[in-house]
């Protein structure tokens, strides 16, 4: 079986998942649907050689934007998921514009302070935002049909993949990987790199914006800790590792590992599971550098009893 | 470490500082003294930060949950042996640096020549790790230490300020001379400076640059702790104590330049001073977090647009 | 008659910190010639190329660049402008092949599309004879190093290019090699800027020479014109003491 083949079916088993699966395996990857994406996101903005922080921070106030919109400006919810995207997009294009002049640990740090930053000013807004207690939507996407709730996320992470696809085709990959192995090198053969960056920075913030204002609408919530939750990069971050960055089939194939096993740590750890995803981290930059997949693939590989086609499919 | 005109910019700096301060005074007086002491606690936890980066060339994002680790540490050592903080401030500053060199050996060594995104993934796994653990032995609930000392307080010119928070300043100022000294003074110290200019150019030398590197990082960890111990008094012990921590001590870093100690202090009392005034002008007091962050962007703003390469 | 050279550089300084890298610096190059530049060790040479290839900024003075000024320009403006480079440790990229190592050049100094860009670098591997394009980076000898950083330089079509001691560390038959190579970059009316130690390639090379020591230049003229000269024997003489 080739690998487009395999492909192929396993988006179909995904996209009929409704059909006979019940509603906590709905949700259960409906949430890996949502973390895919911002890891896809996430490992995309790791392609320029920058490690952004601020997946949360963005997802947040995406999710935020689009719930005001909705509950004070009476837009429609599918609108302000894009309206919520686009100032996710809007915003990061002028931090990006400030930072991405300096980079590496500067930009790192800046992001990282970013979902802090943005629950502060939140919080200070009570009237507008209701503060720390939140904000409830008067109505969940779809009245709250867990299927097109489902097939909407769905459709939102194969867009991602779709674009995580693309981007490692097109010219655009050059210019990253270019400027991801040795900027002056890319810079002496006419590579615009702030532009580039800049570009992918605010593509990326763009979909994690739209990511999260689905999340708001699908819960009809918005609440500084829980909306702004670590887990939104935390997760994402760790998926990427484990699967394997600068790749799309990396983040895919971590967030569905990662994502089943994280449902299986909630119930045995109930406080401080997340030190999993911590330890996750430190072992695999030690010892895993590359990912799950690449590793399995070389190891396969090393074995030496794989076939050319099916090397190819787990390679990347 | 520093050049002949960065010392008449410190000294610019300096008068520009006090000439605010008396301003400062005058408007609003418990605003100048707590932005002192908050001021000086952000300095002294900056300085192991900037030592990391500037000799090992890491940013330690696992640096303020180092300083939770410290906090708890007095805490534990308070409640079950009842021990004064004050007192438990050298056996935790020995806790942490062991801690630290622990973590450091099995971690950050190995990413030593990684590249910066391996060390900025690890060092932020490695906060996780630590704020983690600390929540499941400790739980989120806060835990508070109450001494009659901390909340000592004084009269100056008419105005009532708490005195206990000064001890920062003294700390900082201690720690300052201590570490120029040391990097003066001492073999051990030179050894530092030069790996700190050009570790390739050092070893070449003969120094013993793995050490140096060990030493750096093991004596950065200890300081943090002496503060921790200092401040369990007065602060709130949770999880996410010393989070903030690790910003503040970036933007001061970043706000002094890389190399200049002495500039921190100045930085760090700047910072404290500004959030105080933010804190202080009506409808403020919840964005003084924001104001580290605003700073931190004028300083990158700044630095890019100098052309400094 | 008045024609503008292609490069001129007026009064070019780089400061750092305390140190003058480069100070008072003026020179032109023509077009279709090739001008070589050497010194003794820390004259500043890589400077030079560095300032007016615009990875660092110059502290003082002016470059201009078919007549018009480029020192505030940043890197990648010049080498749409014409202006490239290699570098003195090979800096391949890489994630790439040697074959899109060119291509880069060929895509963002050019401005082509894949399609093209591949198909120029495809021609550009011909003619610096590099059968092996296909193979990624870490699997390749030096020679076939250099010559992928020439052909990324040349990919973004320069017409001016800086060679930054090529040479270096090849054996007698690359180098001959590599002269050739040069010699056919000069056929294609490509100004061609040599930086090198191995007076051999200079004598060879280049039409005109000019002389760093301590940031400045000490002479200008033939090769023959200054290797006769003292003050130049005294800069590579006085350096080894």
């Amino acid at each position: 079986m080739g690998k487009k083949a395999m492909i192929i079916v396993c988006i179909l088993v995904a996209a009929s998942l409704p059909l006979y699966a019940g509603p906590y395996f709905l949700s259960v990857f409906n949430t890996i649907f949502v973390y895919m994406s911002l890891s896809l996101t996430w490992d995309m903005m790791l392609r320029t050689g920058q490690l952004s922080y601020g997946t949360a921070g963005l997802f947040g106030l995406g999710a935020y934007s689009s719930a005001l919109l909705v509950a004070k400006a009476g837009v429609h919810p599918l609108l302000s998921i894009v309206l919520g995207g686009l100032f996710a997009g809007v915003v990061a294009f002028l931090l990006g514009f400030a930072v991405l002049r300096l980079r590496k640990i500067y930009f790192s740090i800046t992001t990282l302070a970013l979902t802090s930053v943005f629950a502060v000013v939140i919080r200070n807004l009570p009237r507008l935002t209701g503060g720390a207690s939140g904000m409830v939507l008067p109505s969940a996407l779809f009245s709250g049909d867990a299927a097109k709730n489902y097939w909407m996320v769905f459709a939102l992470a194969l867009g991602v993949i779709g674009i995580s696809l693309w981007l490692s085709r097109s010219k655009t990959h050059y210019a990253i990987n270019a400027i991801r192995n040795d900027e002056i090198a890319a810079r002496s053969s006419g590579v615009d790199v702030f532009k580039y960056l800049l570009f992918m920075f605010v593509l990326t913030s763009s979909i994690q914006g739209v990511i999260g204002a689905f999340y708001a609408q699908q819960y009809a919530f918005v609440q500084p800790e829980a909306t702004f939750s670590m887990n939104f990069l935390l997760l994402p971050l760790a998926m990427a590792l484990v699967g394997g960055v600068y790749s799309t089939s990396g983040p895919v194939v971590g967030a569905v590992v990662l994502g089943v096993v994280s449902e299986y740590l909630k119930l045995i750890m109930p406080y401080g599971h997340l030190v999993v995803y911590g330890l996750i981290i430190v072992l695999v930059v030690l010892f895993m550098p590359r990912g799950l997949t690449r590793f399995v693939a070389r190891q396969l590989a090393r074995r030496g009893r794989v076939g050319g086609a099916d090397r190819a499919a787990l390679g990347n | 470490m520093q050049a002949a005109g960065s010392a008449k910019r410190l000294y610019i700096y300096t008068a520009a500082l006090i000439v605010t301060a008396i301003i400062i005074w005058f408007w609003e007086p418990t605003a100048l003294v707590y932005g002192i002491q908050r001021g000086s606690l952000y300095a002294v936890v900056a300085l192991p930060l900037a030592l990391i980066l500037g000799i090992l060339g890491v940013l330690n994002l696992a640096h303020g949950e180092f300083l939770t680790v410290g906090l708890y540490a007095t805490y534990t050592l308070f409640r079950n042996y009842g021990w004064d903080p004050m007192a438990s401030a050298v056996p935790v500053s020995i806790i942490l640096a062991v801690v630290g060199i622990g973590v450091y050996l099995l971690t950050v060594r190995q990413v030593l020549k990684a590249g910066h995104l391996s060390q900025l993934l690890i060092t932020f796994g490695i906060a996780l790790v630590l704020s983690e653990l600390l929540k499941s032995i400790y739980t989120t609930q806060p835990r508070a230490v109450f001494t009659t000392y901390s909340y000592a307080f004084t009269r100056f010119a008419g105005v009532r300020f708490g005195i206990y928070e000064f001890v920062y300043l003294a700390i900082a100022l201690g720690v300052l001379f201590g570490l120029q000294l040391f990097l003066k003074k001492t073999r051990l110290g030179q050894a530092t400076f030069a790996v700190g200019q050009n570790p390739t150019g050092a070893a070449i030398v003969g120094i013993n640059v793995r050490f140096v590197y060990l030493f750096v990082f093991g004596l950065s960890i200890a300081i943090v702790g002496l503060v921790s111990a200092f401040m369990v008094p007065r602060v709130s012990v949770f999880p996410g104590a010393g989070t903030p921590f690790t910003m503040k001590s970036f933007a001061l870093t970043a706000m002094a330049g890389l190399g200049n100690l002495n500039g921190i202090l100045l930085a760090g009392l700047a910072l404290g001073i500004l959030e105080a005034i933010v804190n202080a002008i009506p409808g403020g007091a919840g964005w003084s977090d924001v104001v580290v962050f605003g700073v931190l962007i004028l300083v990158i703003l700044s630095r890019a647009f100098r052309g400094a390469r | 008659m008045q024609t503008v050279p292609l490069l001129e550089t007026r009064n070019l300084e780089r400061r750092f910190g305390g140190l003058l890298a480069v100070k008072e610096l003026s020179f032109s190059v023509g077009r279709g010639e090739i001008l070589g530049i050497i010194g003794p060790n820390g004259a500043g040479k890589t400077t030079v190329i560095n300032l007016v290839a615009g990875i660092i900024p110059p502290t003082g003075g002016q470059i201009l660049f078919k007549g018009q000024r480029v020192d505030h320009l940043p890197a990648h403006a010049r080498s749409h402008l014409g202006i490239a480079r290699t570098f003195q440790n090979v800096r391949p990229l890489e994630d790439f092949t040697a074959l899109e190592n060119i291509m880069v050049g060929a895509l963002f100094g050019r401005g082509q599309n894949l399609a093209q860009a591949r198909a120029t670098a495809l021609e550009i591997c011909e003619l610096i004879d590099l059968p092996h394009y296909d193979r990624p980076v870490d699997n390749l000898t030096v020679l076939d190093l250099k010559k992928v950083e020439i052909g990324r330089a040349l990919a973004a079509q320069p017409d001016l290019l800086f060679l930054d001691e090529l040479m270096a560390g090849l054996n007698a038959d690359e180098t001959r090699e590599m002269i050739a190579v040069v010699r056919q970059l000069q056929r294609r009316e490509i100004t061609i800027v040599v930086v090198e130690h191995i007076m051999a390639v200079v004598k060879e090379l280049t039409e005109r020479c000019i002389v760093l020591d301590g940031g400045t230049i000490i002479a200008q003229g033939s090769y023959a014109e200054v290797a006769a000269n003292e003050r130049v024997i005294e800069a590579y003489l006085g350096k080894e003491a």
